[in-house]
């Protein structure tokens, strides 16, 4: 964090020290080879919202809005939206003169296909982002009026290319849309124009020289590198064959290295705000040692917070204090809340437990219970390594378990063959789009993956959740929001651990991508190399 | 021809062994994508054919591998041929240089070990045999890349060529063969290990041959015993190696690969069992089980030239 600020504090001294200047400084040329790791299975970012496609996809595709770091809506597809009185009709007004990259010409059509046949029916997350959109008209070529069922006011911050992504429709009209050859040759209307795949080792994009925006992008190439071996890719960062790394594509520990020894080398955390990453563990509410709301307080109170954001994760996170993260403050939805100390209390834990009538055996032993760690890393198994020493001290015996991705997805989301569970979720850019999922009664899906696995099923918090959604009035929704958090920090079927925080490495040759609260996600159409 | 059952049957073990493991493909793409609906999830695994009993889908593989037809890979959306066909390339690139490097140095280090017998020499060699053979190739690896790349700027750190300039012509040649320095040497140091141990006792078992005894007595020169006559006796357990090898090294070196960002074969295997592509696992493991049958051929009949006394039948 202290970085972050030097950084911050860096930029608003070249901006006040250079202001004449900035504007000239941005070259165009050069070519911009960044890490992408994993390497993405396909580039269907209209499909899947998995996390390497969001690197790639944005530069192709444009979306109808974008976002700044302060939260603002940026007009890109869209020059501006009108929302009715009632919060029923949305209106976008759309750019006019843009083509996509085979030279057909961007129309309300294409947006009306996207939404309506793409994002509605085969995108993860698009079936909530727009449910309550009936239908969109097309009064002109430049115009796409959205219906409504009810008012949906998180919708408009689900409008990015990496959340939805406006796709051609020529190019996927009575087609299958899941196996239509776009997925692995896309045309979009963004900045950087396709150009080949080199599987296994790089996806090349060169300049769109009919981009919409005057004079951008300024970069002739981006090229997303693939390099399997977290200290090759340190390595690669180190030489300069890279010049920016993230969603912790360097590895803190080395991120943190490069950044002390390297003056051309810098870290931020900006970029995730919208994505909103939070560590938790999900508890199996139905059966096993964790269905009394009491154990999993006393687990939530026992953990400290603060220790593991400091040795784990080198510093990088905030201690959770409620349901929803802190960055949700933007918008008047979060709250502090009890039962989340930043550093564990030992001694209330055990109370809480003793209270509760769970007697230690002679071994000190209340209960024991089988602990699952999302298999994503070094970092999960040691913080499951932490949990499982600070719950000894409570009683609470765990041993661990660490299995390969698709294995440990079927434990949790299929068979609920689990009791308790390490894990993280995007709670991204709203708490209906990323939060709700988690505790709704109507998300309880057998084989759907990061929903309700909890099984947690409360009907006044489904009331609120579904007032939350169509709440248009910012100050009830806030009240509302208030309410469901107050539940949630009493319930406890999910103990948020702490806020994570990404981190972006970069060289500091490479300007100008910083600027969007999407962060590696957005398009780089400003970003240049000096 | 007694090949052909023999693939037959490792696609068929495979087939069985791959399913054993929890989870399938679509679990892995909807894990990826976030979340998606359990309707959705069916209809993809209607359209994969992964909702059918596993004999028919055993059936149905067969019956397509018998017409050269290995499938189609679900998640990467291509035809799982031209997938591998791909990744083959960089990986016989990296093998065949591997195998003449390390065979190459192999024989050359254990000739000279033997001929120097129980000197300072021949220490000096073993030594180093033991230490290359003992050490973890990823270790080596990024010692390389340290050394050579970081510290000294000699060779770049990892890729097949330059992503950023894209090369043609001779000068993409020339960029590709300066990006297979590094991993060729992290792995061949390995293989020559085990080369020049195994040609060091090869030459001292054949030495102690009556054939060589019969020479001396007919006054051959040391040289000509050691070049002419122990030597082509001494190579052919190194070629029998050698052989094994090279079919099971196409199969890949996961370990070099994924520290070098080498896109071969091993790297796409690797990753495929993490997604569950079966399609495609089972085609790499054919390719590479039919290449093992394919180069035990080729050293069968290379016996043939080394020692006359074997016979092709």
């Amino acid at each position: 964090m202290k970085v972050n600020t030097l950084v911050k504090f860096a930029l608003a001294t070249a901006v006040i020290t250079f202001s004449g200047a900035v504007a000239h400084a941005q070259q165009a040329g050069g070519s911009l080879v960044f890490l992408v790791q994993p390497e993405p299975p396909t580039m269907a970012g209209y499909v899947s919202t998995s996390g390497p496609i969001g690197l790639l996809g944005p530069k192709i595709y444009d979306g109808l809005f974008d976002y700044d770091n302060d939260g603002q809506m940026v007009p890109v597809l869209a020059e501006s939206v009108d929302v009715s009185g009632d919060g029923k009709t949305v209106t976008f007004n759309l750019r006019k003169g843009v083509t996509w990259h085979d030279g057909e010409a961007f129309t309300s059509a294409d947006v009306q296909f996207t939404i309506m046949d793409v994002l509605k029916k085969v995108h993860p997350r698009g079936p909530n982002s727009f449910k309550e959109v009936v239908s969109i008209d097309t009064p002109d070529a430049h115009t796409a009026v959205f219906n409504l069922e009810n008012p949906a006011p998180y919708m408009l911050r689900a409008l990015s290319s990496y959340e939805s992504p406006m796709v051609p429709k020529h190019h996927l009209e009575g087609q299958d849309i899941k196996s239509a050859k776009l997925a692995n040759n896309p045309i979009g209307t963004g900045p950087f124009k396709f150009i080949e795949w080199k599987k296994g080792q790089y996806i090349r994009l060169d300049k769109n020289e009919n981009y919409w925006k005057e004079g951008r992008p300024y970069l002739d190439r981006i090229v997303g590198r693939f390099v399997p071996d977290a200290s090759t890719r340190a390595a690669a960062m180190e030489k300069g064959e890279v010049l920016y790394a993230a969603y912790n594509a360097v590895s803190n520990v080395e991120a943190v290295r490069l950044n002390k020894e390297k003056d051309n080398i810098s870290v931020t955390t900006d970029g995730y705000s919208m994505i909103n990453p939070m560590a938790l563990i999900e508890f199996n509410t139905k059966e096993g040692p964790f269905t009394d709301a009491a154990v999993r307080r006393a687990i939530s109170t026992a953990i400290d917070r603060q220790y593991m954001i400091d040795t784990i994760f080198f510093g990088y996170g905030k201690p959770a204090t409620s349901a929803l993260s802190s960055n949700f403050a933007a918008t008047g939805l979060h709250a502090k809340m009890p039962n989340y100390p930043a550093t564990g209390d030992i001694a209330a834990a055990n109370k809480i437990l003793d209270d509760a009538g769970y007697k230690k055996d002679g071994d000190g032993v209340r209960m024991k219970a089988m602990f699952d760690l999302i298999p994503y890393g070094e970092d999960w198994k040691r913080g499951g390594q932490y949990i499982q020493q600070v719950l000894g001290e409570i009683g609470i015996k765990v041993e661990l378990r660490y299995e390969d991705v698709p294995t440990w997805l079927k434990r949790i989301y299929h068979n609920y063959d689990f009791e308790m569970n390490l894990n993280y979720f995007y709670q991204l850019s709203d708490p209906v789009l990323g939060v709700h999922r988690h505790y709704g009664s109507n998300m309880i899906r057998k084989g759907t993956h990061f929903v309700n696995s909890s099984r947690y099923s409360n009907p006044d918090l489904d009331a609120l959740l579904s007032s939350g959604m169509t709440e248009p009035n910012a100050e009830k929704r806030a009240a509302v929001y208030l309410d469901i958090q107050n539940i949630l920090a009493n319930d406890m079927p999910v103990v948020n651990l702490f806020e994570l925080e990404f981190l972006t490495v970069y060289n500091t040759k490479f300007k100008g991508a910083y600027g969007s609260a999407m962060g590696a996600y957005a398009s780089f159409s400003d970003a240049y190399i000096d | 021809m007694q090949g052909i059952p023999i693939i037959l049957a490792i696609v068929v073990m495979n087939f069985f062994l791959l399913n054993l493991a929890e989870g399938d493909a679509v679990d892995v793409l909807a894990g990826e994508a976030g979340s998606a609906t359990p309707e959705y999830m069916e209809e993809m695994r209607k359209k994969f054919g992964l909702d059918k009993p596993l004999t028919v889908q055993l059936a149905h593989y067969l019956k397509n591998v018998v017409q050269l037809d290995l499938g189609f890979s679900f998640r990467h959306d291509m035809q799982v041929t031209e997938l591998i066909v791909d990744r083959f390339w960089p990986t016989l690139l990296l093998m065949v240089s591997t195998i003449l490097l390390a065979v190459g140095f192999g024989v050359l280090l254990g000739l000279f070990a033997a001929v120097n017998l129980n000197t300072w020499k021949d220490a000096v060699v073993s030594v180093f045999a033991l230490i290359t053979y003992a050490t973890p190739l990823f270790w080596v690896g990024l010692m390389m890349i340290i050394l050579f790349s970081i510290k000294n700027d000699w060779f770049p750190t990892s890729g097949m060529e330059n992503s950023a300039a894209f090369y043609e012509g001779f000068d993409r040649i020339k960029d590709i063969a300066h990006h297979l320095v590094l991993p060729t040497i992290t792995l061949s140091l390995f293989y020559l290990a085990l080369y020049t141990r195994m040609m060091r006792a090869s030459m001292l078992e054949q030495y102690g041959q009556d054939y060589v005894i019969t020479a001396r007595a007919k006054g051959v020169s040391e040289r000509r015993i050691t070049f002419v006559h122990v030597l082509r006796n001494a190579l052919l357990p190194v070629v029998t190696m050698a052989g094994v090898q090279v079919g099971a090294l196409i199969g890949g070196s996961v370990i070099v690969e994924s520290v070098f960002a080498w896109p071969g074969l091993g790297m796409l295997a690797f990753e495929s069992l993490f997604a569950r592509d079966l399609n495609l696992l089972l085609g790499i493991f054919l390719l590479s089980s039919a290449l093992v049958v394919a180069v035990n051929l080729v050293v069968d009949v290379i016996y043939c030239f080394l020692d006359p006394r074997i016979e092709v039948n």
